[in-house]
C-alpha cells in the first residue's frame, strides 16, 4: 500500500517516491485512491477500447472498399458499425479525456492533493470495468446490430441480437461519468489551493467544470432511457411499443435528450485542452480568457436545447423544427468565440512547434470544417437532404475524431512527460502528428461529398457509382491507422529509453508544471500559494528561464 | 439518370425545390469559405511570423479586447441567422403539403421493402413511376420498424413510423430513373431496402397505367385471398351451413349484433372483423373465427375490403382507396388535423382538403 | 498523517474521519455537502425522465390512466404518504441528536426511520399483491392464473362500455395470467358527453384513435359501439407499466435507504458521530428525504389525478 509517509521523505530531502514507485503491488494499484494512478488504469482501459472501435472501424472500411456486400455479409456488418459506434462512443470518447487527463491533472491544475472524493473515483473505474465488461461479454457472444442510437421499435421488439446486455453496460457505465462529474464539481468548488480564484483557473479546468453539469444533468436521462428500453425487451411490453399505443418517437426524444450533449461532453474537453497548447506554446496568455471561459458553460447550457435537430425528418412538427433549427444556429456562436480567440492568441507570440501544437493546429483546421458543416446540418431545409447520410457521417467524425480525439492525442503528448517522466522521441511524435491530419482528411473529406450525393449511412452494400470516393475514404483510412498506432510504439519506447523530461520541460507557469515529474502521491510536497494568473509568462511567474536555457545546453552538449 | 461524370459533386436536380437546396448548399460552402481562409490564412501567417525565435522568450502581454469579442460574436450570429432563414424558407416548401396533389401514393415500408399503391389502384414494389410536372403527395406508414423514403434527387426523405402517418411531397421536373433508398436504419437488409423511382413524361406515363397494371384490381386481388390465398370462403361462402357469416350484400347495411347492439357494416367494422373477430360478432353466430392479425399485410386488408365491398355492388376503391388505418391499436400523436380525410373514407370531415396541408 | 502539519491553527490536532485529501473538516463537510446535493440533482434527472414520461402518456391518454388510476387503492397511498413524512420527521431527529452526540436517541429514532421504512415497503407489498391477483401486472403471464372453469358461466359478452364501474371487481378467468381489464365505461361516458357537447374536448386526438375500432378524428359524433375494448385495455397496461417502474425503482430507492440506515445504525451504536463530525448521518438524511420527496409527487400523479372522473 502507499503510505502518506512517503510525501514526509520527500521533504526531508532523502530520494523522491513519485505516484508510480510509491507502493508496486497490484493491490496497491487495485485499491488505491490516487487520483493518478486511477487515471492511468483508466488511461490503459480507454486505449484498449479505442483499438478495439479500431479494429471495427477498419473492418467497415474495407468492406466499403467494393459496393457488393462481399467481405462482411449485411448482417455482420451491421453488427460491426453498432460495436464501432457503441465502444468509441460510450467507452472512448466520453471517458477519454475526463477521465484519464482530467483525472490526472484537474487536482493538480488547482494545487490540490487529490480529488475531493477519492474512493467515489475508484468507484467509478470499477463501474467503468464493470460495463465495459459486460458490454464486451455481449459482444463476443454475439454482439449487437441496432446501431449505436438503439431506436425502437427495431431495439426493442424486432432486434435477435445482445441489446439488453449492452444496453445494461451502457447503463452501468453511464454511473461511472455521472460519479466522475460529481467529483470534478465538488473538487472545482472546495478544493482549490489558496489564491486559486475562479479566474484564474486554467481553462482546460473551466472545460471539466461545463463538462461535468452536462454529465450530471444529462446521463441520469439515458440510464432511465436505456433502462426502460431494457425492462421492455425483457417483458415484452412497454411504453415505445407502437403496437399498443407506445410512442417510438418519445425514445428518440429521451435519447437525444441526453446524446446531444453527450456530444459536447466529447467536444468541450477537447476545447479545454486546446486552450492549453495554444496558450502555452505561444507562452502569451489566451485571448479573451472570460470568453473562452463562459462560452464552455454556454455551449453546455444550450446543448441542451438542441436535441431535436437530430429528429428534424421523424416525424415532428415544422414548428419543433423551426426552433430546433433556430437554437442550433445559435449553438455555433461559442464555438465561433472559442476559434477566432484561439487564432487572436498566436498574434505577436512565440510559438514552437512542438508535438502537441500540432495537434493543437490540426485540431484548428479539422475543428473549423466539423463546425462549419454542423451549420449545413443545421440548416433545417439542407439537412432534409443531408441527414441519414454519410455527410453526417463525416461531420461528426470531424468533431468527434477531428476535435476530441486530436485534441486527446495532443494532450497526451503534453502531458506525457509530467505523467511518465519521461520525454518521447520528438521527431516521431510530428511524423504521427502529420499523418494523422493527412490520413484523416482523406478518409472523411470524400465522405461529405459522397453524403451530399445522397449515399445513405450504414449500407453495407452501396450503388456503384459511389465507388471511387469510397476508395479514396478507405485508402487514407489506412495512413489514419498507421498515425494511430504510432503513438503507442514511440510512447511505449520512452517509457523504457526515453531520456528524463524534468520536472518542466517547456518552461511553463501552470501548477502542473510546478511539481515534480511523476508527481508525488499527494502532488505537492506543500500546499501552493497562488499568486499570479492564468497564462503567465512574465515576472510574476517566478519561473527561472536563465536556469531553464542553461539545461537546455546541458542537454544538448 | 445518374451523371455519368467521374465523380459526381451533385446528384440530378429533379424536382422543383431541388435548385433551392442546391442553392443553399452553395451559399453555406461560400460561407465555409469565408470564414476558413482569413482563420487559415491567419494561423499560417501567425505560425510563420510570430515562430519562436528565442527559446522561452516572454512575448508581451496581450488582453482581450471587448470590441473585437463583440464583433465576431455579432458576426457569426448574423450569418447564422441568414443561413436558419434560407434553411426555414426551403424547409417550409418540402413540408408545407400542397392542397391540391394531383397524385397521390400509399406507401407502406415493411423490412426490407418498399410497397407502394397509386390512387389509381396500381401496385409497386421498390419502385415508384411518376409522371413529370405533377404534385405527387405520399402517404406513409410501415408494418414493423421504422424506415425513411429517401429520393436525393429530389432532394427529400422523411421517416416512415410504425403507429403514425408521415406525409411526403414532390414535384419532378425531369424525366428519368432515380434512386429510392431507405435511409433510416432498419435492420438487416437495410442497404437493399430502396429501388428506383422513375419520372415519366405524361404520355409515357399514361401508357404505363394502362399497360402496366400489375394485371389484377384490389377486387381481383381480394378476391383471389378470399378464395385462396386465405381461404375465408370455406366459412363464408354464404351457404345455409355456413359457420361465418355470409357477406354478400352486407356493406352499408346495419348488421345486427350478439348482445342487442349494431353495427353499420362500413370499412371499419369490415377490417376489424378481420383483425379482431370477436370484438363485434354478428348475431346467430359463434365467435369461433381466428383473428388474421399479422397474417394479412395492410395492402391485403385494402384488397380484402374492396372486394367484400363489390359482393354489395359497390366499387369504391377505385376513387379513393382505404390507405391503411393507422396500424392496428396505434395512437399516433400527429398533430390533430393531419389525419383528417386520409383515415376517414367516408369523408365526415369538411376541412379535409385544407388539413391535409399539416404534417 | 503528520502532512498535515502545516493546518496552522491546530497544529497537532487531526479530527476524527478527516481525509487525507483536505485541510481540515469545514473543507470536507463542504465538499461532501456539495458532493451529495450534486447527487440528488442526478437523482432528479432520473427521475425527471420517468415523470416526463408519465406526462407525455397522461396528456394522450388522461382516461385510461384515469381508469388505472381509480384501481390504486388511494388509502394503501396515502398511508404511505404519512408513514413517510414521520419517517422523514425522526430522520431529520436523527440528525439533530447525531449534532447532539446522543447515542441513544439517535438509536432509538434510526430504528423508528426503519421501522416506517420497512412499513412503506410491506404496504407496497400488499398492493403488488392486490394487483397480481387481479390481473393488473401489465406484463403477460406474470400475474395469477386463473383457470376458465374457476368461474364457469361468467358472462365475457358484457360490451366494455356497461361495466359498472362501482361494482366490486370479480375474477375473471385467466389461464395465461395475462393483463386484463374489461372496464371501458369512463370512454363511453365521455363519448356521450362529447357526443352531446360537440365543441367540447373530452377526448383528446390521441384518443379519438387509441381507443375506438377506428380513427374518429374529426369525427362529429362517435358510435359507443366503436369502442375497442382491447385498445383501451393497451392503454390501460401502459398506465400500469409506468406505475410499475416508477414505483418499482422508488422502492429500490428505499431498500438502498433502509441499507444506508443499518449502517448508520452501527455507526451511531459504536458512537462514531458527535458535534465535530455528524456528516454521514446529515448526508443520509438528505437522501431519506430526497426519496419522501419523490414519494409525494407520485402519490398524488399516480393515485389521485383523474379520480374525479369517476365520481
Amino acid at each position: 500500500m502507499q503510505t502518506q509517509d512517503a510525501i514526509n521523505s520527500g521533504i526531508t530531502g532523502s530520494p523522491k517516491l513519485n505516484y508510480l514507485t510509491n507502493g508496486f503491488t497490484l493491490k496497491s494499484w487495485l485499491l488505491t485512491k490516487d487520483h493518478k494512478r486511477i487515471a492511468i488504469m483508466y488511461l490503459i482501459t480507454v486505449s484498449m477500447f479505442f483499438f478495439a472501435g479500431g479494429l471495427y472501424a477498419s473492418a467497415i472500411r474495407l468492406e466499403l472498399l467494393t459496393p457488393a456486400s462481399d467481405l462482411l455479409e449485411s448482417g455482420t456488418y451491421n453488427k460491426v458499425f453498432t460495436q464501432h459506434g457503441v465502444l468509441m462512443i460510450f467507452f472512448f470518447l466520453i471517458p477519454s479525456i475526463p477521465a484519464v487527463l482530467g483525472n490526472f491533472l484537474l487536482p493538480i491544475m488547482i494545487g490540490a492533493k487529490d480529488l475531493a472524493l477519492p474512493r467515489i473515483n475508484l468507484l467509478s473505474l470499477y463501474i467503468y470495468w464493470i460495463g465495459g465488461a459486460l458490454t464486451v461479454y455481449a459482444l463476443l457472444q454475439g454482439g449487437v446490430d441496432t446501431g449505436w442510437t438503439f431506436y425502437t421499435p427495431y431495439s426493442t421488439t424486432f432486434s435477435n441480437t445482445y441489446v439488453m446486455a449492452v444496453g445494461l453496460g451502457i447503463f452501468i457505465n453511464g454511473f461511472s461519468s455521472i460519479l466522475t462529474g460529481l467529483n470534478f464539481i465538488v473538487t472545482v468548488h472546495t478544493m482549490r489551493a489558496p489564491g486559486m480564484t475562479w479566474f484564474r483557473l486554467p481553462l482546460f479546468v473551466w472545460a471539466m467544470y461545463a463538462v461535468s453539469l452536462v454529465m450530471i444533468l444529462g446521463t441520469p436521462v439515458i440510464a432511465i432511457t436505456i433502462l426502460l428500453l431494457a425492462l421492455e425487451r425483457l417483458v415484452g411490453v412497454g411504453i415505445f411499443d407502437p403496437s399498443i399505443g407506445g410512442d417510438p418517437i418519445l425514445f428518440q426524444h429521451l435519447f437525444w435528450f441526453y446524446s446531444h450533449p453527450a456530444v459536447y461532453i466529447m467536444i468541450l474537453p477537447g476545447m479545454g485542452v486546446i486552450s492549453e497548447l495554444i496558450s502555452n506554446f505561444s507562452r502569451k496568455k489566451i485571448f479573451g480568457y472570460e470568453f473562452i471561459a463562459f462560452s464552455s458553460i454556454a455551449i453546455a447550457v444550450f446543448g441542451f436545447l438542441v436535441w431535436g435537430h437530430h429528429m428534424f425528418v421523424s416525424g415532428q412538427s415544422i414548428y419543433a423544427g423551426l426552433v430546433f433549427s433556430f437554437l442550433t444556429m445559435v449553438v455555433a456562436v461559442p464555438s465561433a468565440i472559442k476559434m477566432f480567440n484561439w487564432t487572436a492568441t498566436l498574434y505577436k507570440g512565440s510559438i514552437s512547434f512542438d508535438t502537441p501544437m500540432l495537434y493543437a493546429l490540426g485540431f484548428m483546421g479539422l475543428f473549423l470544417i466539423g463546425g462549419l458543416t454542423g451549420l449545413f446540418l443545421g440548416a433545417i431545409g439542407l439537412t432534409v437532404h443531408l441527414t441519414d447520410t454519410y455527410f453526417v457521417v463525416a461531420h461528426f467524425h470531424y468533431v468527434m475524431v477531428g476535435g476530441q480525439v486530436i485534441a486527446y492525442l495532443g494532450g497526451i503528448h503534453y502531458w506525457w512527460p509530467k505523467m511518465t517522466g519521461k520525454m518521447y522521441s520528438e521527431f516521431w511524435g510530428k511524423i504521427s502528428a502529420m499523418l494523422v491530419f493527412i490520413g484523416f482528411n482523406l478518409t472523411f473529406f470524400p465522405q461529405f461529398i459522397l453524403g451530399y450525393q445522397g449515399m445513405p449511412r450504414r449500407y453495407a452494400s452501396y450503388p456503384e457509382e459511389f465507388q471511387v470516393l469510397n476508395i479514396f475514404s478507405t485508402a487514407g483510412a489506412s495512413v489514419l491507422g498507421v498515425g494511430l498506432i504510432m503513438p503507442v510504439i514511440y510512447l511505449g519506447h520512452s517509457l523504457l529509453y526515453g531520456r528524463a523530461a524534468g520536472d518542466n520541460p517547456w518552461m511553463l507557469p501552470g501548477l502542473e508544471w510546478r511539481t515534480s515529474s511523476p508527481p508525488p502521491t499527494e502532488n505537492f510536497e506543500t500546499t501552493p500559494i497562488v499568486t499570479w494568473e492564468a497564462y503567465e509568462f512574465g515576472e510574476e511567474s517566478g519561473l527561472d528561464l536563465d536556469e531553464a536555457r542553461r539545461r537546455d545546453l546541458a542537454i544538448v552538449s | 439518370m445518374q451523371t455519368n461524370s467521374w465523380v459526381p459533386l451533385f446528384p440530378d436536380q429533379a424536382s422543383t425545390f431541388a435548385w433551392q437546396v442546391d442553392l443553399l448548399y452553395a451559399y453555406l460552402i461560400i460561407v465555409s469559405i469565408a470564414f476558413t481562409i482569413p482563420i487559415v490564412v491567419a494561423i499560417f501567417y501567425f505560425g510563420l511570423k510570430y515562430r519562436e525565435k528565442e527559446k522561452y522568450a516572454t512575448p508581451d502581454e496581450m488582453h482581450g479586447s471587448i470590441m473585437l469579442e463583440t464583433v465576431w460574436s455579432i458576426i457569426p450570429f448574423v450569418v447564422s441567422m441568414t443561413i436558419f432563414l434560407g434553411g426555414a424558407y426551403v424547409y417550409y416548401n418540402q413540408f408545407r403539403m400542397p392542397d391540391d396533389p394531383a397524385m397521390e401514393v400509399y406507401v407502406v415500408g415493411k423490412q426490407w421493402m418498399w410497397k407502394l399503391q397509386h390512387s389509381t389502384g396500381q401496385r409497386e414494389i421498390n419502385e415508384l413511376h411518376i409522371p413529370v410536372g405533377r404534385k405527387v403527395k405520399l402517404t406513409m406508414t410501415t408494418e414493423d420498424v421504422l424506415h425513411d423514403f429517401s429520393i436525393p434527387a429530389f432532394r427529400t426523405k422523411t421517416d416512415v413510423v410504425p403507429g403514425r402517418y408521415t406525409y411526403l411531397w414532390f414535384e419532378a421536373t425531369k424525366a428519368g430513373k432515380y434512386h429510392l433508398f431507405c435511409a433510416e436504419y432498419c435492420g438487416l437488409n437495410h442497404s437493399g431496402m430502396g429501388g428506383f423511382v422513375y419520372v415519366m413524361e405524361q404520355r409515357d406515363f399514361d401508357n404505363w397505367l394502362s399497360g402496366n397494371v400489375s394485371g389484377q384490381t384490389p377486387v381481383e386481388q381480394g378476391r383471389d385471398l378470399f378464395e385462396n390465398k386465405l381461404g375465408c370462403a370455406s366459412c363464408h361462402a354464404g351457404g345455409p351451413q355456413q359457420r361465418g357469416a355470409k357477406l354478400e350484400g352486407i356493406f352499408g347495411h346495419e348488421v345486427k349484433l350478439v348482445g342487442g347492439g349494431t353495427v353499420i357494416a362500413n370499412e371499419e367494422y369490415i377490417r376489424n372483423s378481420i383483425l379482431n373477430p370477436s370484438g363485434q360478432v354478428v348475431e346467430g353466430f359463434q365467435p369461433i373465427m381466428p383473428t388474421f392479425k399479422g397474417q394479412v399485410t395492410e395492402e391485403q386488408l385494402v384488397s380484402l375490403v374492396a372486394y367484400i365491398k363489390s359482393l354489395s355492388g359497390v366499387t369504391g376503391t377505385t376513387s379513393t382507396p382505404a390507405p391503411p388505418p393507422a396500424a392496428n391499436n396505434a395512437a399516433p400523436t400527429v398533430p390533430p388535423k393531419a389525419d383528417r380525410g386520409n383515415t376517414n373514407p367516408q369523408g365526415s370531415n369538411p376541412n379535409a382538403p385544407t388539413a391535409n396541408s399539416n404534417r | 498523517m503528520a502532512t498535515h502539519a502545516d493546518t496552522l491553527e491546530h497544529p497537532h490536532y487531526h479530527p476524527p474521519g478527516l481525509q487525507h485529501q483536505f485541510e481540515d473538516m469545514k473543507q470536507q463537510e463542504e465538499s461532501v455537502a456539495i458532493g451529495m446535493w450534486m447527487f440528488l440533482v442526478q437523482e432528479i434527472m432520473f427521475f425527471g425522465g420517468l415523470f416526463t414520461v408519465y406526462l407525455v402518456f397522461r396528456s394522450k391518454f388522461p382516461m385510461a390512466f384515469a381508469a388505472g388510476s381509480n384501481h390504486l387503492d388511494a388509502f394503501w397511498g396515502g398511508l404511505n404518504t404519512l408513514v413517510l413524512i414521520v419517517s422523514s420527521l425522526t430522520m431529520a431527529l436523527t440528525v439533530f441528536y447525531a449534532q447532539k452526540g446522543n447515542r441513544n436517541m439517535q438509536v432509538i429514532l434510526i430504528v423508528l426511520t426503519m421501522f416506517f421504512g420497512a412499513v412503506f415497503l410491506g404496504v407496497k407489498a400488499i398492493e403488488y399483491t392486490d394487483k397480481y391477483v387481479h390481473g393488473f401486472v401489465p406484463v403477460a403471464g406474470w400475474n395469477k392464473k386463473i383457470k376458465e372453469d374457476a368461474t364457469a358461466g361468467h358472462a365475457s359478452a358484457t360490451p366494455c362500455w356497461e361495466v359498472d364501474h362501482d361494482a366490486p371487481v370479480v375474477e375473471h378467468p385467466n389461464p395465461r395470467g395475462d393483463f386484463q381489464w374489461t372496464d371501458c365505461s369512463l370512454v363511453a361516458q365521455a363519448v356521450k358527453e362529447q357526443n352531446h357537447d360537440p365543441n367540447g374536448t373530452y377526448l383528446t386526438q390521441a384518443e379519438r384513435v387509441g381507443y375506438f375500432a377506428s380513427n374518429q378524428i374529426g369525427a362529429s359524433t362517435i358510435d359507443v359501439n366503436l369502442i375497442d375494448a382491447n385498445k383501451f385495455r393497451d392503454k390501460v397496461q401502459i398506465f400500469f407499466w409506468i406505475y410499475f417502474v416508477m414505483t418499482g425503482l422508488h422502492a429500490l430507492h428505499m431498500v438502498i435507504g433502509l441499507g444506508l440506515m443499518t449502517w448508520l445504525l452501527w455507526k451511531a451504536w459504536v458512537r462514531t458521530f458527535s458535534h465535530d463530525y455528524f456528516a454521514p448521518v446529515e448526508m443520509s438524511g438528505l437522501y431519506w428525504h430526497f426519496v419522501d420527496i419523490v414519494w409525494i409527487f407520485l402519490f398524488p400523479l399516480l393515485y389521485l389525478l383523474g379520480r374525479h372522473f369517476m365520481h
